[in-house]
């Protein structure tokens, strides 16, 4: 026993040494494409495309960290956070495109005005449960996506309609750096809130609903208050991510604003790292995402599959994402940070148990 | 105009029906909000197109043969994939069909590529005319396909054997274990009974709209939005609920400058407005 103990300990170590490693890189590897260290000549290891991939890969890490307040810890299925990414995004583009506000400005507003809608829409949502619950608040997300793109104002679209709306290039250097580090702060915010909300009172009471809502209601727990401020919390940081994406991107529509694959992609992290822990949705959104980024071919490394026309390549891919998809929900249903928390190892026995947990 | 926006709505009413009885029958037994719900329409809808196109099959003849097909799929996916997750939180449900999904739109779209594919047989375009309304024949016949699908699973739930064990499932499932239901069989046939459902549906849809592999998502929505409209747990609400949301359609589309670009947020807003002030459906009753 004690000898599984020490080995799961080492087992630990080792994980949170590789993931220190692979963090430092990540913040560090930017700072080589700066003049100073290029005329120093070092090694350039962060290039525009390294930029793009890295930035958006840490937008999923706020995406599924802020998933995680109302999914994991409050454990209230919402199917529709999209919605509050493409809220942040057009409050964030509207403001500098049409009201010509500087970018600092108007990016505060993002959060603001997601979370304002979160409260709004969550306190009749909110009053459903299950199932009722998911469908309604993806309903909301497709619906709004829909509003969007079809308002018209006097003929005019009033929020640049199915053509999109264009933002003006931001005037700085080192663009691909300034963004990714920003999208990098509001993703330590992300999880700073969730490790904050789970050591607080108001934490607490989170999980107590996702425990046993009635149980908590008589404890005590003012369980609309707490899930609507819960709602409106992830709200908040998925509309940062959203007002951060819209002026790094410079193009927002309906297809990138409100894309619907990425409810079930921001679940599917947190699901994958692990729910209602602090850096389990980050592990999950980092490997989810290399992955899909891989079977899309965007990664300098990729793979030829055999008896697939590049044409068919993305098609493929997809399948092999559902396939995957299909395979954690049944075998790790608990996220693979049980594996690197040291708590488990991944075994045919573990496979096994998992299968007979949840079958028939 | 107040007539024709009824007798519209209702006809194509018909097909929300098809689409919602195997949803509910899915949700309301299984409890599973089968998200690939709207990727299984589709295949019904390529199988009667490619029957049409290849071998000059009436659509409607095809419609069996969607259901069969249909069947075979859903029970091998339900008892080979679907049942391994049945005692998991319901987040899990929700993911795997949603892979499913993906697995089974990509495939079509592999198969039959991205292009619009669309079944006009001799008699589409025309129909019965009455002063000043037109009732196409398609359409009319649609509803009446989908009064007998839900009139035929009605009757295999209340009067067959399996029917019986379905029913018994859905109020207790390990009372109908013991009892000696076979709970993998049963729950398969459940699924494949939806799926059937389904597949009737997108043979109806392929003869009303040009159909790629894509399109299925939106009926799985409105397949949510017709079970609760009408209420879980009986066909005879979600025919209710079918009717209901094409009337709503048909009256929310005739609204000068809303066109049909507004379906999902008028679906979705009547939805969550029955959730809040009726969560039992228009004809449901309180579990």
């Amino acid at each position: 026993m004690i000898a599984a103990a020490a080995s799961k300990q080492r087992w630990r170590r080792i994980f949170l040494i590789v993931g220190a490693i692979v963090a430092a890189y990540a913040l560090l590897a930017p700072l080589t494409s700066l003049d100073v260290a290029q005329s120093a000549n070092v090694p350039l290891l962060a290039d525009k495309f390294w930029f793009r991939i890295a930035t958006f890969i840490v937008m999923f890490i706020i995406m599924a960290t802020a998933w995680n307040i109302i999914g994991g810890i409050t454990g209230y299925a919402a199917f529709g956070n999209v919605a509050f990414f493409g809220i942040g995004a057009y409050t964030t583009g509207m403001l500098i495109a049409k009201a010509k506000w500087p970018f600092l400005l108007a990016l505060p507003l993002a959060p603001v005005l997601a979370a304002a809608f979160a409260a709004l829409v969550g306190l009749p949502l909110l009053r459903l449960r299950g199932h009722y619950f998911a469908v309604a608040s993806l309903g909301v997300g497709v619906a709004l996506g829909e509003l969007v793109q079809n308002i018209d104002y006097n003929g005019q679209p009033v929020f640049g309609g199915a053509s999109g709306l264009f933002l003006p290039i931001l005037s700085i250097d080192n663009r691909g750096l300034f963004f990714f580090y920003l999208m990098c702060a509001a993703a330590a915010l992300a999880m700073g809130v969730t490790w904050w909300v789970l050591r607080s009172r108001f934490g607490y009471g989170l999980i107590a609903i996702r425990e046993n809502e009635e149980a908590a209601a008589v404890l005590g727990v003012n369980t609309t208050a707490h899930k609507v401020a819960a709602y409106a919390l992830a709200a908040a940081l998925t509309g940062l991510a959203g007002g951060i994406f819209s002026q790094w991107n410079v193009f927002i529509n309906q297809d990138n604003a409100f894309p619907i694959e990425y409810n079930v992609q921001m679940i599917l992290m947190a699901l994958l790292g692990g729910t209602g822990t602090v850096f389990g949705p980050a592990v999950g959104a980092v490997l989810l995402q290399l992955l899909i980024q891989f079977l899309g071919g965007t990664l300098p490394i990729s793979i030829q599959i055999p008896f697939v026309s590049d044409q068919a390549h993305p098609i493929v891919a997809q399948i092999i994402l559902g396939l995957l998809l299909i395979v954690v929900v049944i075998f790790i249903p608990r996220g693979v940070i049980d594996f690197f928390g040291g708590r488990t190892r991944l075994s045919w026995a573990y496979l096994r148990r998992s299968l007979r947990e949840t079958s028939l | 105009m107040f007539v024709q926006l009824v007798i519209l709505g209702l006809l194509s009413g018909g097909v929300y029906v098809a689409v919602g009885v195997g949803f509910g029958l899915v949700w309301g037994v299984l409890n599973i909000v089968n998200l690939a719900h709207g990727a299984l329409v589709i295949v019904g809808g390529y199988i009667t197109w490619k029957l049409f196109t290849g071998l000059g099959l009436d659509p409607f003849l095809t419609l069996p043969l969607d259901a069969l097909i249909l069947f075979a799929l859903g029970y091998g996916l339900q008892r080979g994939v679907i049942n391994r997750i049945i005692r998991a939180p319901l987040l899990f449900t929700f993911l795997l069909t949603f892979g499913v999904n993906l697995v089974i739109v990509n495939i079509l779209l592999l198969i039959f590529g991205p292009d619009f594919r669309s079944v006009s047989p001799s008699y589409s375009g025309q129909g019965f005319e009455f002063g000043s309304i037109v009732i196409p024949y398609v359409r009319l016949m649609s509803l009446a396909a989908a009064i007998l699908l839900a009139a035929g699973l009605a009757f295999l739930l209340n009067r067959t054997r399996i029917g019986l064990a379905i029913n018994a499932i859905a109020s207790d499932r390990d009372a109908a274990q013991l009892v000696g239901i076979d709970l993998r069989h049963a729950y398969a046939v459940t699924y494949g009974l939806g799926a059937a459902c389904a597949g009737v549906a997108g043979g109806l849809i392929a003869l009303i709209q040009a159909i790629t592999p894509t399109a299925g998502e939106p009926y799985t929505l409105q397949a949510f939005v017709v079970v609760i409209l009408g209420g879980l747990g009986r066909v005879s609400a979600t025919v209710v609920g079918g009717l209901a949301f094409g009337l709503v359609e048909a009256f929310a589309q005739s609204i000068p400058g809303s066109g049909s670009v507004f379906a999902n947020a008028i679906a979705f807003g009547l939805m969550v407005l029955v959730l809040v002030t009726r969560p039992q459906g228009l004809m449901g009753r309180l579990k």
